[in-house]
């Protein structure tokens, strides 16, 4: 069994009335890549503070490495790269110079820092703005800048705190890529993020939060198992008659069915050829249909399934 | 890693726009512009002679032996120009006298315009008219007694020396130099702001990851004062260097010790924007404004924009003076300047050190915590 990299035992964090962390649990495995997945105000930054030390709690335990976590834990920070919500680098320094500046506050030897700092250019790609100021690159690249100076020290573990926030499907692919490279080269990466898409693509294991809790943990797999819902099937259908609605509401494995006026939309719980079974007793009926296609669930709809609120929809 | 973070300081703080502009571009433009102005003022103030036109109407001895005096002294007050009463009006009127004086039985003064050497050529009427009564009157009353009143006349005219308690320059304008110094040094609070601010993870998002990092605060949190601080030290002395060799203001002999006091002023602009940057949550535009508005008023009760604003301070509010931090910069300067012992200036320097060493304990003891409550 691989060793726990971070152990977080009932974690409660209040800001006056508010509870932001409510007891909340966690435990990740070495080479995990492990996903927060929640809305916005979950508690997933809250979270990630409380971890790095940067924030005080009420209660609960944070163990990193098998070590307690506190702010004065330099050998554990050591070992740990961390890439925040925004991008914070210095303005007046070049883009060599900002990777070479905080690499520098974790490798104090200038020749092994200087190879750490050229495989972090090298792995971000940033080699032909090696001398930019931060203001001269575009969103995209001061991103991946902002990634270049948290893990250019070579981190075991490395937490992004969804750094692909505002950023291009291009470079949020590159990111993503180098995530899962990181990972296949030994770190440990701790991803927080509101996009269940990345989550869903690159994360190993995921909890779910909400209102400071966790409301679900597992693989993506595990996750979409908790669910009542296996297949959505949605029929674009501008005539429906009540008969025909109730008929597919009772084929086996349905367990709702719902009707706009020009969309149908089914959703069966197990069993195989769902699709089929529905497109029968319309093509029984005789009406016409237009575009058919069936949806296996997301995240979204175990989000949805678990606390009644679309994850997209949640108050940002 | 102490190294590491000095020298990233340096080059960061060194490379900021508003740095270079404020302590460095702006006391240039600043001093050269004061030069301008206060330099001519100052020039036009030394006392030259006054050329006038004398109109003798009829025989006075007593006013025609006045005026030789001042025409003779080894600084003459006056370069009479003895002439007819036409001649003497075309020299008014060209303006190659200040005056015309008549001498009658009195002496009378015309003046074609207003200003400093109208009124000096009054008032030296004015006296002379005062004395001429009191020797007539003495001559007339009592003869005997002309030695004794002239004595006592001529000390009254002594009795106000100028004393100057140093063979050094007591300029007044040179004040507003000083003044110029003081507000570099001040300003200063503009990088100890950024170290405050940069260095705080519920200040911005680089002090998070700082404080995330294996390098211990105490160690970037004083690399980042002694650079600012390092910073601070290289406009100051470009500042004094510019208004001493280029400006050739001057400040005395003690040029060793005004660079010395110009330092140490800039650290404590640096240790006074770290303690307003390490109050509480405000945002950093918010802290620098509030920074901005304490130093711009602290200059001005200073007298960097309103000469006389000090003296007026020294009789209604003594203790303004004695604690705002910009005029004790500018008294060290004057005092070093000024007097020949350094009693007073080892008293500024002192008060200035123990400013640094309250605002940088302070400012330690409210960054120095480890978690924050809230980022």
């Amino acid at each position: 069994m691989k060793p726990t990299v971070v152990k977080i035992d009932n974690l409660v964090k209040r800001y006056g009335e508010l509870v932001a962390l409510d007891h909340f649990s966690l435990e990740i495995k070495e080479g995990e890549i492990f996903g927060l997945l929640g809305p916005n105000g979950s508690g997933k930054t809250t979270t990630i503070n409380c971890l790095l030390s940067l924030l005080s709690f009420d209660k609960g335990e944070i163990e990193v490495f098998g070590r307690e976590m506190t702010p004065t834990s330099y050998d554990i920070k050591r070992e740990i790269g961390v890439i925040m919500q925004n991008v914070a680098v210095l303005d007046e320094l070049s883009v060599r110079e900002n990777i070479d500046y905080f690499c520098g506050l974790y490798i104090a030897d200038k020749e092994k820092r200087k190879a750490c700092v050229e495989d972090a250019i090298k792995f971000v790609g940033l080699e032909d703005f090696v001398n930019f100021r931060p203001k001269k690159l575009s969103g995209g690249l001061l991103r991946r800048l902002n990634i270049a100076c948290g893990i250019a020290h070579k981190p075991k573990l490395i937490i992004l705190d969804e750094p692909t926030v505002a950023v291009d499907p291009q470079s949020r692919n590159r990111i993503l890529e180098g995530i899962q490279e990181l990972n296949r080269e030994g770190a440990t990466v701790i991803y927080t993020s509101h996009y269940m898409e990345e989550v869903e693509q690159i994360c190993t294991r995921i909890a779910i939060m909400d209102k400071g809790r966790k409301i679900a943990e597992g693989t993506k797999d595990e996750l979409k198992g908790m669910i009542r819902n296996t297949e959505s099937v949605s029929i674009e259908i501008l005539e429906l008659p009540e008969d025909v609605r109730e008929k597919i509401a009772h084929l086996p494995h349905v367990y709702e069915t719902d009707y706009d006026g020009t969309k149908l939309t089914v959703r069966c719980s197990g069993g195989r050829h769902n699709l089929i079974r529905i497109l029968a007793v319309l093509q029984e009926a005789e009406l016409g249909f237009g575009r058919v296609y069936s949806e296996l669930p997301t995240l979204n709809d175990v989000f949805l399934e678990i606390t009644g609120t679309a994850l997209r929809d949640s108050k940002e | 890693m102490f190294r590491h973070n000095l020298a990233y300081e340096l080059k960061e703080v060194l490379r900021v726009k508003e740095f270079v502009l404020w302590l460095m571009l702006f006391p240039i433009i600043l001093g050269t512009l004061f030069k301008v102005a206060f330099g001519s003022i100052y020039t036009k103030e030394l006392f030259d002679t006054i050329p006038v036109a004398v109109v003798t109407a009829s025989e006075n001895a007593v006013a025609e032996e006045f005026l030789k005096g001042m025409a003779e002294e080894e600084n003459p007050f006056l370069a009479p120009e003895f002439t007819d009463e036409e001649n003497a009006k075309q020299l008014l009127f060209d303006g190659k006298v200040e005056g015309i004086l008549t001498v009658g039985e009195s002496m009378e003064l015309t003046v074609s315009r207003t200003g400093i050497v109208p009124t000096m050529l009054q008032e030296l009427v004015s006296r002379y008219k005062l004395y001429e009564t009191v020797i007539r009157d003495t001559l007339a009353k009592d003869p005997a007694a002309l030695q004794t009143v002239l004595a006592k006349l001529s000390a009254e005219v002594n009795a106000c020396r100028d004393v100057s308690p140093s063979a050094e320059n007591p300029d007044v304008y040179v004040q507003y130099f000083y003044n110029l110094i003081a507000m570099v040094a001040i300003c200063g609070n503009m990088t100890g702001l950024h170290v405050s601010t940069n260095n705080q993870a519920n200040q911005s998002q680089l002090g998070a990851r700082k404080n995330c990092s294996a390098t211990p605060k105490g160690i970037y949190l004083t690399a980042g004062l002694l650079g600012s601080c390092i910073a601070q030290s290289v406009s100051m002395v470009l500042c004094v260097t510019f208004l001493r060799f280029v400006l050739r203001v001057n400040f005395g002999g003690n040029l060793l010790l005004l660079y010395l006091a110009a330092i140490l002023s800039g650290c404590l602009g640096v240790a006074f924007g770290f303690f307003i940057g390490s109050i509480g949550k405000m945002r950093h535009e918010g802290k620098s404004a509030i920074a901005i508005t304490i130093s711009m008023v602290l200059c001005f009760l200073s007298g960097l924009m309103m000469g006389n604003i000090k003296g007026i301070l020294a009789t209604k509010a003594p203790w303004v003076n004695r604690f705002n931090p910009v005029a004790v910069i500018s008294d060290s300067f004057y005092c070093l300047n000024m007097y020949s012992d350094y009693r007073r200036f080892i008293s500024k320097i002192v008060t200035i050190t123990i400013y640094i060493a309250v605002f940088t304990v302070l400012g330690v003891l409210f960054t120095r915590r480890k978690k924050y409550a809230s980022i």
